[in-house]
């Protein structure tokens, strides 16, 4: 089976791809438009200069060969959200070409190019007869990568995607909480001919749609059938794919050149944009830099990018065992609180907590005590209290662990048995104790009886 | 004398049918001069059509960015000139809107696109005309005006209807020479709104042509009267001092119909966005699936012409047919301009007739074949193509009087230069005014 998938990402501009209208939530529809991106006559398009620095950055990050001269084309199809009869894309010379991708730091996934391009308005079918149109749409920015069919299955595709928005927030500088989905045009074949199914909002429903694909391919080829090339479209609520249209040869869309907008000297700009390692670089070089374990190193990469640098920090300062062993347990316990507190002037920094663990490195505090003062660091929370509270807590896991030495051995094989500690003793103790606690507590006292 | 200018207006438009639209009521306070805009550029106060029957009703929200900077300083808009749908054409004959007559033969042509611009230019005393197109040289040619064209980037599109989008520039038409001087600056310079509108200084107006080329074949094929005037306009050019060369220019052949492609090619994108949504006409039939509603519109509301340019542009951008026409096209641009930095490093311009003949008869258009029509353009298409600054003046006056023009077209951003030569040679030429005027 190949895949091959179309990934459309928003990227975050203020200001959409040729006129100054915003890119955020309106409050009506046809309240973000101008001249520009409703194709008024006379109305030329200027560029966003914020977006051609993402397709860089993305480029890049995407391995990409990044030209030194790009310019944009025009795409002719008539549909009535397109608001000019024409899309303004790239075709000709798209910002990167030829990069590799790799799933979980490994697996490659070759990029045939990633291009920019406007988003043309929205299409709302009202009844059986009419439709509305809402241009806020128009003229979002958009980047486009376009990977060869390198997915073997549906999981895969889903795997990638997630890992490959990952990368692209960080990269991009999104917040955690935006809530742009990704589109993706999905090419498929089993063996015969491939089929493309169009727009597919959503890594889950990526997933559905080609497994669907997947199934419905192979029956066909079973019962002696063959494939036809076509477009179809995802039904999200039936879980089904539908034609759309037969499809013998590629669309022809006429492009010829954008001579509105001119052409685009970027080698200097691209020079001088240096991207940030992204998360699944990180985690792979996490892993083979320190030997973390693979799935430690996710961990620490999902929690947060200033998790890692911390832990890089404090491996520096220390030692990696010291330094994974508590970044991974007190630190990334307390890691929520920390976050919302080191705002606040005066709050917690990371230096603070690399010098907690400094002490305790150097011998100057016990591990219950250094674990007291990260949490009464980190969160603000009350140091006797807290004595008192991980005392008892403590005091309970060590009694588990004692009346259970087959668990030590267990957890010597398998991180997972550190549950079973953590269960009996969220069962004991009644739920005095934050979970978070409890699985660090656990954790400790483990590590200490291998 | 804004009524006054406003009056005389409404009579000549009267005899010429000069105007798509014309002001009502004079404005109330008095302008420092008035102006007149190609209908293919918008204006928030006067409604814009491009010719176009699919334009009708249009109000644009916003002015043409020329047309601002002539209000600004100071100019009143008196009406909106006449001209081929989409400012494709060389006759002004394929108009929505009527068709604007010449005014030293109300039987002939204006010449294309902007007809109505030079007839207003040599209708209307002191006048102005603000016109968007590849070149003005054809119709300045035909009315005996003179007609500047400037560097593809010197003055904004914003606000033009696009039809050749990388060719089309705005220029000025008018009878007297002082007039383009004066204007030019006031709508040159960049504009955020366009940025293919470039940075550069204003127009050096101290420099002056000294040197002239002119093609071996510029009078190949070209009628009688235009070649009298054409030799005679060259004796008394090397008479005024200018020095005069023939110079081989072969690859220039290629420059009609390279341009032909890329306007073409790029006019049938522009005009995808007409579709009877949005804006113009919007009466069809809204229980038609919208592919049957578009078709509808284009078929019911684009001229011939404008269906003739459409597919002709599509075809040259077709899968296969692409390399083939559009991008040859593109590399004959690239070698035409090169073949002009070459001349201009020996000389300061290059002359030829603007138009092959003075302006043809209405019937004679009629009977003309695509081809013939469009052998209107090669003498203005090197310019056009190279994005040439270039200048048409009235050199002579064919058999029955009508106007012959000659085109100069100089280096990027060498319109001083042609400013110059405008009024050096208006002070020793006399040029004729139409009858109307008289
Ligand atoms: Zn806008």
């Amino acid at each position: 089976m190949k895949i091959g998938l179309e990934v459309h990402v928003q990227l975050p501009t203020e200001s959409k791809i040729f006129c100054s209208c915003p890119t955020t939530d309106a409050s009506a529809p046809n309240t973000h438009v101008c001249p520009v991106c409703l194709g008024m006559p006379g109305s030329k398009p200027v560029l966003n200069r914020k977006v051609l620095e993402h397709g860089i950055a993305l480029a890049k990050m995407l391995g990409c060969t990044v030209a030194d001269t790009t310019w944009f084309s025009r795409k002719t199809y008539f549909y009535p959200d397109m608001s000019k009869g024409i899309q303004v894309t790239q075709h000709d010379c798209p910002v990167g070409r030829k990069g590799v991708y790799l799933i979980d730091g490994k697996k490659p996934v070759r990029i045939t190019q990633i291009h920019i391009e406007e988003d043309p308005g929205k299409t709302k079918r009202v009844g059986d007869r009419s439709s509305l149109i809402d241009y806020n749409r128009s003229g979002i920015p958009l980047a486009e990568i376009v990977t060869e069919p390198d997915l073997k299955s549906p999981a895969e595709a889903r795997e990638f995607l997630k890992q490959l928005v990952q990368d692209i927030r960080h990269t991009l500088g999104m917040p955690e909480d935006d809530e742009r989905s990704i589109r993706c045009d999905c090419n498929i074949s089993v063996g015969g001919e491939r089929c493309e199914v169009k727009n597919v909002t959503g890594l889950r429903n990526v997933e559905r749609a080609l497994t669907f694909e997947l199934i419905r391919q192979t029956k066909v080829q079973k019962a002696g059938g063959t494939i036809v090339r076509e477009t179809r479209r995802f039904d999200e609520e039936r879980g089904v794919t539908v034609s759309v249209r037969k499809k013998e040869f590629e669309a022809d869309y006429g492009y010829i050149d954008e001579p509105d907008l001119g052409i685009f000297r970027i080698k200097e700009l691209a020079d001088s944009i240096a991207i940030a390692e992204s998360p699944q670089n990180r985690i792979a070089r996490l892993s083979r830099q320190y030997d973390v374990d693979e799935r430690t190193a996710k961990q620490l990469v999902s929690t947060s990018m200033e998790l890692t640098d911390l832990f890089e920090a404090a491996a520096a300062a220390t030692d990696v065992k010291t330094a994974i062993a508590w970044v991974k347990g007190a630190v990334s316990a307390n890691w929520k609180a920390f976050e919302d507190r080191s705002e606040e002037e005066g709050g917690p920094t990371t230096d603070g907590i690399i010098a907690l663990i400094g002490r305790f490195h150097a011998g100057g505090m016990t591990d219950s005590e250094c674990a007291i003062e990260l949490k009464a660091y980190m969160t603000g929370e009350d140091r006797g209290t807290l004595r008192s509270g991980s005392s008892d807590l403590d005091d309970a896991v060590e009694a588990y662990l004692d009346e259970n030495p087959g668990v030590v051995e267990d957890y010597r094989g398998n991180d997972k048995a550190v549950n079973k500690v953590i269960g009996a003793i969220m069962r004991t103790t009644g739920g005095a104790h934050s979970s978070a606690d409890v699985v660090e507590a656990a954790r400790r006292a483990l590590g200490k009886r291998l | 004398m804004i009524r006054d200018a406003l009056d005389r207006a409404k009579a000549a438009d009267a005899r010429h049918s000069i105007f798509r639209e014309l002001l009502e009521e004079p404005p109330s306070t008095e302008p420092a001069f008035v102006f007149s805009a190609s209908d293919n550029l918008v204006t928030a106060d006067l409604g814009t059509c491009g010719g176009s029957r699919i334009l009708e009703g249009h109000r644009p929200v916003f002015d043409a960015t020329a047309v601002a900077r002539m209000r600004e300083a100071g100019g009143s808009l008196i009406g909106k000139t006449n001209l081929d749908e989409f400012g494709f054409g060389h006759f002004s004959v394929d108009s929505g809107y009527g068709v604007p007559l010449n005014p030293f033969d109300a039987e002939r042509s204006c010449g294309g696109p902007c007809g109505g611009a030079a007839c207003a230019a040599a209708s209307l005393d002191g006048h102005v005309a603000l016109a968007a197109g590849g070149s003005l040289s054809g119709p300045a040619g035909f009315c005996g005006v003179y007609g500047l064209t400037p560097t593809y980037g010197r003055v904004s599109r914003h606000g033009v209807l696009d039809c050749g989008s990388s060719s089309d520039r705005v220029g000025l038409l008018a009878l007297d020479p002082g007039r383009l001087s004066e204007c030019l600056p006031v709508i040159a310079g960049r504009d955020p709104r366009d940025p293919t509108s470039c940075v550069q200084p204003a127009p050096e107006t101290e420099g002056r042509i000294g040197s002239i080329a002119v093609p071996e074949d510029a009078t190949a094929g070209v009628d009688a009267d235009v070649r009298t005037a054409f030799e005679a306009a060259l004796e008394m050019l090397t008479s005024m001092g200018f020095e005069i060369a023939t110079v081989a220019t072969p690859s220039l052949a290629y420059a009609p119909a390279a341009h032909r492609v890329l306007v073409v090619a790029e006019a049938s994108t522009n005009v995808a966005k007409y579709v009877g949504m949005r804006y113009g006409r919007q009466d069809g039939d809204l229980s038609m699936g919208f592919d049957d509603y578009f078709t509808h519109f284009r078929s019911e509301y684009f001229g011939d012409e404008a269906k003739l340019m459409t597919i002709l542009g599509t075809y040259c951008r077709m899968e296969g047919n692409r390399d083939r026409y559009y991008a040859k096209a593109l590399k004959v641009r690239a070698q035409t301009i090169g073949m002009y930095k070459e001349l201009f490093e020996t000389y300061d311009a290059v002359l030829t007739p603007s138009m092959p003949s003075v302006p043809p008869r209405f019937d004679a258009i009629a009977g003309m074949t695509a081809a013939e029509k469009h052998g209107y353009g090669r003498l203005t298409a090197g310019p056009s193509l190279a994005g040439l600054p270039h200048l048409s003046v009235p050199c002579g006056y064919g058999g029955t009087g009508l106007p012959v023009g000659m085109q100069f077209a100089a280096a990027h951003w060498n319109e001083g230069m042609l400013l110059r030569m405008a009024a050096d040679w208006d002070s020793a030429f006399e040029v004729r005014r139409a009858e109307a005027v008289r």
